[in-house]
């Protein structure tokens, strides 16, 4: 790492205990093997976070050339433009490539990346990875050496999706319907799967991991409601990823039997049935949809808490709403199928599908209550809490229409989804995940980012992505279908839009990345507390020592005790106490 | 930027049929049929409750993030971090809103899935990637529109009066939408599906007799209900049918353009429809052609698509995927058609349904006397074929010149 080296602690002399946990190890041979080999939490967190990182690059960059594409209603990139030829190169076996097919593959590839590559490891993987050990006050996850294969077979499935796409990507969407999918002869839908088969065990390895590491790893004194937020969060969704994801496996395997060996459970032609490969898919799918957003929720619970210096209002409400919100999740996967199933099965499935949206509006009531006469802090993690509250109220507020079964009709399969859901995976997880990167950046590089810029980043990116997708709920209840490679022309404006929104969201994200770089290559050295956090990894040293920290902690606070504790590491002249009022109660 | 908004970047030009206020046009364009107006006042009551609720939590939010921002050596006062009343209020109140949404929003729908037992039934094939209605009378639609750089059928419906689509696919999963409608049902490969709509408002089209009355087109109406003269404005006008579960390349342009029409009118209309006898062969292959799915693979022009182009491909001999070779004559045609398996031209793969039992015998001639006419060496023999073809329909009595 660039920062190491600027600034590495002398070696050899002092032991080892008080060096970070990346230190160079002598030679540059035994560092790389000691990252290769490591069964050091964090040093996992950080190859899961390059990359993720490199994951939602490539996505981001499939989703910069699909808007292009989308720029003229029936004109493509493939006409005449350099890209256009490079794509019809980028070809396989089957014969010439249409310019549809080109839009084709990039909106699938740029699912298919975003979610198994990205959204689903990004927090829990990479974040959790990191966080989660220091947050409970221990040394490490409970199997160390089966994170590491986590990450190998991350890895080894990363692998498999970039063959499927260097041999010409797939054209299915990242949800591979039947018979469509099985029947297809474009590109490698059998590679893809595969590759998602196996990113399914990796993501199995770290839930397990998770569930027994909180279960028995957390520092003497701290009880479960003595866990922050982010510590629940992940909790809930390594369940959902323990119990979903199986049934995910056993799913893209029958479609990889239905491909090669004709087995006939989903394709017609055979005898099969292709409705039922819906409801397996959404079966874990929709599961899945809150694996990619209840980590979010523990990201921008701790954000509010810390930026705000400020107890959380209603924290069992929110420790147990991300409960019952990973319980329900596991009932309402027809609701991506009214438009294919009988009325008996949508009224159930629409009824059960609004019971989610009540511990969700719970959430975000209280973290806007937290807010009440607290002391804000206006910095670059605080704007992306207060952007994903704004994201994600209009994200949760469009989900009734898609629940409500006379209106879902009109607006399933048309962009109202595709806006829906990107205000709740990119508003929601991907604003919540940078928000949490600038935030725990100091304690995971040592180094501080530029403040300023970091804000700049942050309203560009907030403005470009609300540009972006606005519009597109209007694009969606005026009927303009998902997947179209080409439109009418009176959608025209809507779209161009759009499109120039996502040139702002690039622009943002670029200065983001600037900033990462220049605090690596020359940022100030953080403090080991640099918000005033009451949570335990802000005990533990910038970056913290390769055991996490000296002794044991011990609990002498909650975690959002910010009435009656000063900040360790930090001074009371700086996080003054409020004095109690008589007769308040403090109890927790 | 007027490049860029051409129109505006919200509001689409008028439709001819519609009488719907400003809201309805920016959020759904148009409305329909019956059921529309219930699926809107539901989106509206949704649209509102959330409107609510988002303006109340924004500004408490930017309120108190300015009212509360740190102030350096400040402690903030202690404040509560719970409040059982409060959290029962916002706990009880959205559960009763949403158990409305719940309630109605099923209601509306059984009246979208139940149809009525009077609905004319027009049976729908969806395939890779175009859309066929046969209608009761056994009648399938020549009519033309441009829709995304494609010619797309245009399907006539009755105003006010039910009709009911038995839709079947004949290749994977594709989905009707018909957005002006507020309908949508999923087009299965194994087993039927249905859906009804009753179309209301205004006819958007009525129909006119052109070249001595001879042949008869659909003409649309403008917003007063007068017919629009001018030929070029008359592309575009009616509502849209587009397929909404991906299904591959064209998935985009398999669309089609729907027509309401007064009763006498869709009357006339589907007589003349029905009646292809007049249509001499080489004609109405080209209809076929457009009309049947085929131009969505196969060029005219020499382009190269998911299938061979048909320019010059008559009397050329071809190999095939398995190393056979064979000239393209009518036997080859045929077994294309109705075998598209039998034999696969080399460089290219099998994605062709069959149209067996879904073309009539002249229907298949009409395509073949159009492939002929593709090529320019037997554009006379082609002629010729449907010249005599005619002659001998009127009684061998001379020949109608064709166009």
């Amino acid at each position: 790492m660039a920062a190491h080296a600027a600034h590495a602690h002398p070696h050899g002399s002092h032991g080892h205990h008080d060096e970070p946990y990346y230190a160079s190890k002598g030679s540059l041979w035994k560092t790389v093997m000691s990252w290769v080999y490591t069964v050091d939490h964090k040093k996992i967190g950080v190859m899961y976070l390059v990359a993720v990182l490199l994951a939602f690059f490539l996505g981001g960059v499939f989703a910069l050339l699909l808007r292009a594409e989308l720029y003229e209603p029936t004109k493509t990139l493939a006409d005449g433009t350099v890209t256009g030829q490079m794509f019809k190169g980028w070809t396989s076996a089957q014969g010439e490539v249409t310019s549809n097919n080109i839009y084709n593959r990039l909106f699938s590839l740029h699912g298919t990346v975003m979610v198994f590559l990205f959204i689903i490891p990004s927090i829990p993987a990479a974040l959790g990875n990191i966080l989660l050990p220091l947050m409970i006050g221990a040394k490490d996850v409970a199997f160390p050496k089966l994170n590491l294969m986590s990450w190998y077979t991350y890895l080894f499935g990363g692998a498999f999706a970039l063959w499927a796409l260097i041999g010409g990507g797939v054209e299915t969407g990242w949800t591979f319907y039947t018979p469509y999918s099985s029947t297809t002869n474009w590109g490698n839908v059998t590679a893809m799967v595969l590759g998602a088969f196996i990113l399914g065990f990796s993501s199995i390895f770290t839930g397990i991991n998770f569930i027994v590491t909180v279960h028995k790893l957390r520092t003497p004194g701290m009880g479960w409601f003595d866990m922050p937020l982010f510590v629940w969060a992940t909790y809930a969704t390594a369940i959902i990823q323990v119990l979903a994801t199986p049934v995910l496996g056993i799913t893209l395997l029958m479609i990889v039997f239905e491909r090669v060996f004709r087995t006939g459970i989903f394709d017609p032609a055979l005898g099969g049935d292709p409705v039922l490969f819906q409801h397996f898919f959404w079966f874990y799918s929709h599961p899945a949809v809150y694996i990619m957003i209840v980590p979010a929720f523990g990201v921008v619970s701790e954000l509010l808490a810390v930026h705000c210096r400020k107890r959380l209002f209603g924290y069992r409400a929110i420790a147990f709403s991300s409960l019952a919100i990973a319980a329900i999740s596991f009932l309402v996967w027809g609701h991506h199928l009214f438009a294919a199933e009988t009325p008996a099965a949508n009224a159930i499935f629409s009824a059960l599908t609004f019971l989610v949206a009540i511990p969700t509006a719970i959430k975000v009531f209280n973290w806007i209550a937290t807010m009440y006469k607290a002391s804000i802090s206006w910095n670059t993690p605080m704007l992306y809490a207060m952007s994903f509250l704004f994201n994600f109220t209009i994200g949760g507020l469009t989900g009734p229409p898609l629940a409500t079964l006379a209106t879902d009709i009109h607006l399933t399969d048309t962009y109202f989804v595709v806006a829906h859901f990107h205000y709740v995976m990119m508003g929601g997880t991907v604003f919540a995940f940078v928000g949490g990167l600038h935030h725990w950046w100091p304690k995971i590089t040592g180094r501080m980012y530029n403040e300023a810029w970091g804000r700049v980043g942050a309203v560009l990116v907030f403005i470009g992505f609300n540009m972006t997708f606005l519009v597109q709920f209007i694009l969606g209840t005026q009927g303009m279908p998902r997947r179209y490679a080409t439109y009418v022309e009176m959608f025209e404006g809507m779209h161009k839009f759009s499109t120039i929104g996502t040139w702002v969201l690039g622009f943002g994200f670029v200065i983001h990345l600037l900033v990462f770089v220049l605090s690596l290559v020359s940022g100030k050295k953080a403090s080991a507390n640099p918000w005033g956090g009451l949570t335990m990894e802000w005990e533990a040293a910038s970056p913290p020592i390769e055991h996490n920290f000296h002794r044991e902690p011990l609990m002498t606070h909650g975690p959002y005790d910010y009435d009656t504790a000063v900040p360790p590491h930090c001074n009371e002249k700086d996080y003054p106490l409020p004095t109690p009022k008589p007769g308040m109660a403090m109890a927790h | 930027m007027s490049a860029i908004f051409p129109e505006s970047v919200l509001m689409n030009p008028l439709l001819a049929s519609e009488d719907v206020g400003w809201w309805t046009r920016l959020w759904f364009r148009a409305k329909a049929s019956t059921f529309a107006g219930e699926t809107d006042a539901i989106y509206n009551f949704i649209f509102w409750v959330s409107i609510a609720f988002f303006v109340v939590l924004m500004f408490l939010m930017v309120y108190w993030g300015i009212k509360y921002r740190r102030k350096p050596g400040v402690a903030p006062e202690i404040s509560p971090s719970h409040n059982t009343p409060l959290e029962i209020v916002w706990t009880v109140v959205p559960t009763i809103l949403l158990f409305v949404m719940f309630v109605w929003g099923f209601k509306g729908y059984l009246n979208k899935a139940v149809s009525p037992v009077d609905a004319e039934v027009i049976q729908v094939t969806a395939k890779k990637w175009n859309w066929t209605f046969e209608y009761k009378t056994g009648a399938k639609s020549r009519e033309l529109d441009r829709m995304a750089d494609m010619d797309v059928p245009v399907f006539a419906l009755p105003l006010n009066r039910p009709v009911k689509f038995v839709m079947s696919s004949d290749d994977v999963i594709h989905s009707m939408f018909f957005p002006e409608f507020r309908a949508k049902r999923d087009v299965m490969p194994n087993r039927y599906t249905t859906m009804w709509v009753q179309p209301t408002g205004k006819p958007t089209h009525t129909v006119e007799r052109y070249d001595n009355g001879k042949k008869l087109r659909l003409a649309p109406l403008d917003s007063a209900g007068n017919v629009i003269t001018d030929m070029a404005e008359r592309a575009g006008k009616g509502y849209n049918l587009f397929c909404t579960e991906y299904c591959g390349d064209q998935h985009s342009q398999m669309l089609a353009r729907i027509a309401v029409l007064a009763e006498a009118d869709y009357k006339d209309w589907l007589d003349y429809q029905g009646d292809t006898s007049g249509v001499p062969l080489n004609v109405l292959g080209e209809q076929l052609y457009k009309l049947q799915g085929c131009a969505t693979c196969h060029s005219v022009n020499g382009a190269k698509g998911t299938g061979p182009t048909w320019k010059d491909i008559w009397g050329e001999t071809h190999k095939s995927t398995t190393g056979a070779s064979a000239t393209v004559d009518e036997n080859y045609i045929r077994e294309s058609i109705l075998v598209p398996g039998a034999f696969v031209r080399e460089g290219f793969s099998n994605q062709m349904p069959s149209y067996q039992g879904k073309m009539k015998d002249r229907e298949i001639r009409a395509l073949t006397t159009y492939i002929m006419s593709l090529n320019d060496k037997f554009k006379q023999d082609a002629q010729a074929v449907s010249d005599e073809e005619m002659a001998k329909q009127q009684g061998g009595s001379g020949s109608t010149p064709a166009k």
